[in-house]
């Protein structure tokens, strides 16, 4: 059997809350800047929670450019071209007409996605009296709109990038909650070692800043609601977090076969060396206290990558700031790192971006691949009181330099996925 | 090694009862019972009726929690774990071995990821709010179900199987809209080759019956209004119909050590985009054709032992004929007998071609190709095109399934017939 494949990670673009592409986020999530606040995209007086982590003012025309694509792209398909675009010009390598078939993407995507305007055009039409009647879709008044139902479908950013990057190989769409981003990257990895790839365009996308998205979250008492001091709203293993900061976004990555990506003399960030996946299969919204799922999650993805937790510097925590993920993470971490647990640096860089959902465990993973080009691990910032079912050592008050050989990166998403990604120096 | 299967259409709640409609040429497209189509341009679908949920998913807790996609996908799965007997062989273990079996099974769910009717819970706030949205937040917070963004999770199958079964593995929710359902199949075993899993259960699950899906799917010239008729001349688009089917795939080493009955075995599977954007498909079946000499290659097998296929064959003008180019580009005059299921219970959007899939290892294991009885005048534009009203015979015990959907997305599966009879 051939030696496995492994894969480089060559290439990344982000836009997040706290920046509209990878170095200005990065800067200033070393910095310890953050992006909550106040919401202004709509009017949320009303919600109990009145705070997110918005990508504001930003440049879709300039960044993207071709009017007929950006009709066709829903906000959140907006943020995943532009990050796209940034990860190919980063990674100097584009697909071409003649390995378009070679060239694979794996997405971490939201849901099927209707803007407030067009259900409110349906509710007129349909739902009056607050009950749906399929009778009003029917009138002749009523238009459906061919292009807001492309913009719909839950595969509607794969199908508009892999048609303006030409990625004609293995393609698919993932979803599972706030686990997406990270199952997607994993799936790369797999996709690029049994060979049906050289190379692979990987990341998420979200956008649930909106009202029908807020309720959804609000309900389910996730959110914090911290409406007076947003901006230390997310406090990621702090005694008195209560809730995440929700976020939207997009983080893509260039992956490609290690070799490959020598020859052509590619920087290589870092090699995507494992990928853990595991079922909670605990509750639906619940976290095992205990940490089963998580565990497994982190073993299978140290074992994949050929680590030990004695080769760990650094883990980039999932730490969405609420009081279930975060004990349940850290009872996790104690038992996979066992003696090395004062030693591994920890911090959750949800503390200044907030949560960015379906895109969180990509953007994360990016941020793992500069932490270790810098030998920097980022703050997790806004922690002031220590919570003894935390006890994991986070990086506190600044980021700290720190050559870190391998990390981590932990996405847990509701219904009981977990994703972990582990990522090695590629000089070792 | 597939050593179970699970279905449920509104051809049957069984594998073997929608085998029968299928080779006894009943098709369950019927005129639309769950609003007044009348003024519809769409008059038609494969809809399940007369099963209580309870028939489906005994718990009816869970039903206040779910989705009805997601009643037909936990519903699916597990009719194929149960006739695989793995819960038994489960229940013998030690309680330590069976620590360590729950972890390395997976579950792989395609599932629609969402349709329209799922905001229609908002309309209430809509309404109270009367156009000023300013005070949306306190109506739609204090009207809307608080369960409401957990139902409406598109993995929530993978999460109740998991739940259910006690499974603990690797795991996926593909959302790739039709072909989510058969590249469960194919990401399961992948995982079981790469030693990710021993063994993990694939579903695909959708409901795409939904007034304002089936109004969309018109008015881009995708829906027939009357009729789905693979490859006629007169095809005029597709019929949905609703429900799931799922697939238990083990390693053989493992299914081989207990005992189990064998139904097939998945071979390969090829995965391609045509980068056409949402709707579009390039006439000269590229896509398609490279998905199945993908999956050729790493079978290692020529065309010439395909002994019959599986078409996606959904009805609509375009995707039939490009069909037709993409099997002529791979098979030329070595064509085995072609067949598409889709006239007898509509298509299923993520789970239509996970549902062919369970047939084509009927149809492997009765030796027998169903034909297409709404196929009454083939298309001159692809008269070689080797379809037929009428049952043809395999032609080996290799069948291939193609699966194609929005986003220019193509999947070939190979699979060859069970060794061991399927007591069936």
């Amino acid at each position: 059997m051939n030696p496995r494949r492994r894969v480089a990670i060559t290439g990344i673009g982000m836009v997040t809350p706290v920046g509209h592409d990878a170095p200005t986020t990065w800067t200033n999530l070393r910095a310890g800047r953050g992006g909550l606040a106040a919401i202004r995209s709509f009017d949320a007086s009303t919600f109990p929670t009145r705070i997110g982590a918005e990508v504001k003012d930003f440049d879709a025309q300039g960044r993207i450019g071709d009017r007929k694509l950006l009709k066709h792209a829903s906000r959140s398909v907006r943020f995943a071209l532009a990050a796209a675009a940034e990860a190919f010009a980063d990674a100097g390598i584009r697909p071409e007409p003649h390995n378009g078939h070679r060239w694979g993407f794996t997405v971490g995507a939201g849901m099927m996605s209707v803007t407030l305007d067009e259900l409110q055009t349906v509710h007129e039409f349909c739902g009056r009296s607050g009950e749906f009647d399929p009778a009003g879709l029917v009138n002749p008044q009523f238009l459906p709109d061919p292009v807001a139902f492309c913009r719909a479908q839950a595969n509607s950013g794969l199908a508009l990038l892999t048609q303006h990057f030409g990625i004609r190989g293995y393609a698919t769409a993932v979803h599972t909650a706030c686990a997406s981003g990270g199952q997607a990257l994993g799936t790369a990895l797999k996709v690029i070692r049994r060979g049906h790839a050289d190379c692979v365009l990987a990341g998420g996308y979200d956008s649930m800043l909106n009202p029908v998205g807020l309720t959804a979250f609000c309900l389910l008492g996730a959110l914090s609601k911290d409406n007076e001091n947003p901006e230390r709203a997310s406090r990621p293993f702090d005694a008195t977090r209560n809730g995440f900061v929700l976020g939207e976004g997009a983080g893509f990555l260039i992956l490609e076969e290690w070799q490959a990506a020598r020859q052509r003399g590619a920087h290589i960030y870092a090699e995507l060396a494992g990928d853990g996946n595991s079922l909670s299969s605990y509750r639906i919204t619940d976290s095992p206290p205990s940490g089963d799922g998580p565990i497994q999650a982190m073993q299978q993805s140290l074992g994949d990558a050929g680590l030990t937790p004695q080769d760990l510097d650094y883990v980039n925590a999932h730490g969405t700031s609420t009081m279930m993920n975060d004990r349940s993470e850290c009872a996790a971490l104690r038992a996979v790192l066992g003696d090395r647990v004062g030693e591994v640096a920890v911090s959750s860089t949800k503390s200044c971006m907030g949560h960015l959902i379906a895109a969180a465990g990509a953007v994360e993973a990016g941020i793992c691949a500069l932490a270790i080009r810098d030998g920097i691990a980022p703050v997790n910032a806004n922690y002031t009181q220590p919570d003894p079912d935390c006890n994991v050592s986070l990086v506190l008050g600044a980021s700290r330099p720190l050559r870190i050989r391998a990390a981590l990166s932990n996405s847990l998403g509701f219904g009981g996925s977990n994703s972990c990604l582990a990522f090695r120096q590629p000089e070792d | 090694m597939i050593t179970g299967t699970g279905a449920v259409c509104g051809a049957g709640l069984k594998i073997d009862s929608i085998w029968d409609a299928l080779v006894q040429g009943r098709s369950a497209v019927a005129p639309l019972s769950r609003w007044d189509a009348t003024a519809w341009p769409v008059k038609v679908a494969a809809e399940v009726t007369g099963v209580d949920n309870r028939t489906l998913v005994e718990d009816r807790k869970l039903h206040k929690l779910i989705l009805r996609t997601d009643l037909f996908g936990i519903y699916a799965a597990g009719a194929a774990i149960q006739q695989s007997g793995l819960t038994a062989h489960r229940d013998a273990l030690d309680p330590a071995a069976a620590v360590r079996f729950n972890d390395r099974c997976g579950v792989i769910s395609g599932s629609g990821g969402g349709t329209y009717q799922n905001n229609y819970d908002f309309f209430p706030a809509f309404t109270a709010v009367a156009g000023d949205l300013k005070n949306f937040g306190a109506e739609s917070c204090s009207t809307v179900n608080p369960m409401w963004l957990l139902r409406n999770l598109p993995n929530n199958v993978l999460c109740h199987v998991g739940i259910r079964h006690n499974f603990k593995g690797t795991n996926a929710c593909i959302t790739n809209q039709c072909v989510g359902g058969i590249m469960a199949v194919a990401e399961a075993a992948a995982a079981i080759r790469a030693g990710e899993a021993d063994r993990a259960v694939a579903v695909g699950h959708d409901t795409p019956i939904d007034a304002e899906t089936m109004l969309n799917y018109f008015q881009v010239g995708l829906m027939s209004p009357d009729a789905l008729r693979p490859f006629d001349r007169r095809r005029n688009g597709t019929v949905f119909g609703e429900g799931a089917a799922a697939v238990m795939l083990e390693k053989a080493e493992e299914a081989a050590a207990r005992g189990a009955v064998v139904l097939g075995e998945f071979l390969s599977s090829g995965c391609v985009a045509e980068a056409t954007g949402v709707l579009k498909v390039r006439p000269d079946g590229d896509g398609l054709s490279r998905a199945i000499q993908v999956a050729l290659d790493e079978a290692g097998l020529t065309a010439d032992s395909v002994g019959m296929i599986v078409a996606h064959g959904n009805g609509t003008p375009a995707s039939d004929a490009s069909e037709a180019q993409a099997l002529q580009r791979v098979f030329g005059k070595n064509l085995p007998p072609v067949t598409a299921f889709k006239w007898a219970f509509g298509h299923l959007i993520a789970a239509s071609g996970i549902l062919d899939l369970t047939l084509a290892l009927k149809a492997l294991e009765q030796k027998v190709v169903p034909g297409i009885p709404t196929l009454q005048s083939l298309d001159p534009e692809f008269s070689w095109l080797t379809v037929r009203p009428n049952a043809q015979p395999a032609r080996s015990d290799v069948a291939l399934v193609c699966c194609r959907g929005f986003g220019g997305m193509n999947v070939a599966v190979l699979v060859r017939a069970g060794t061991s009879p399927s007591g069936s």
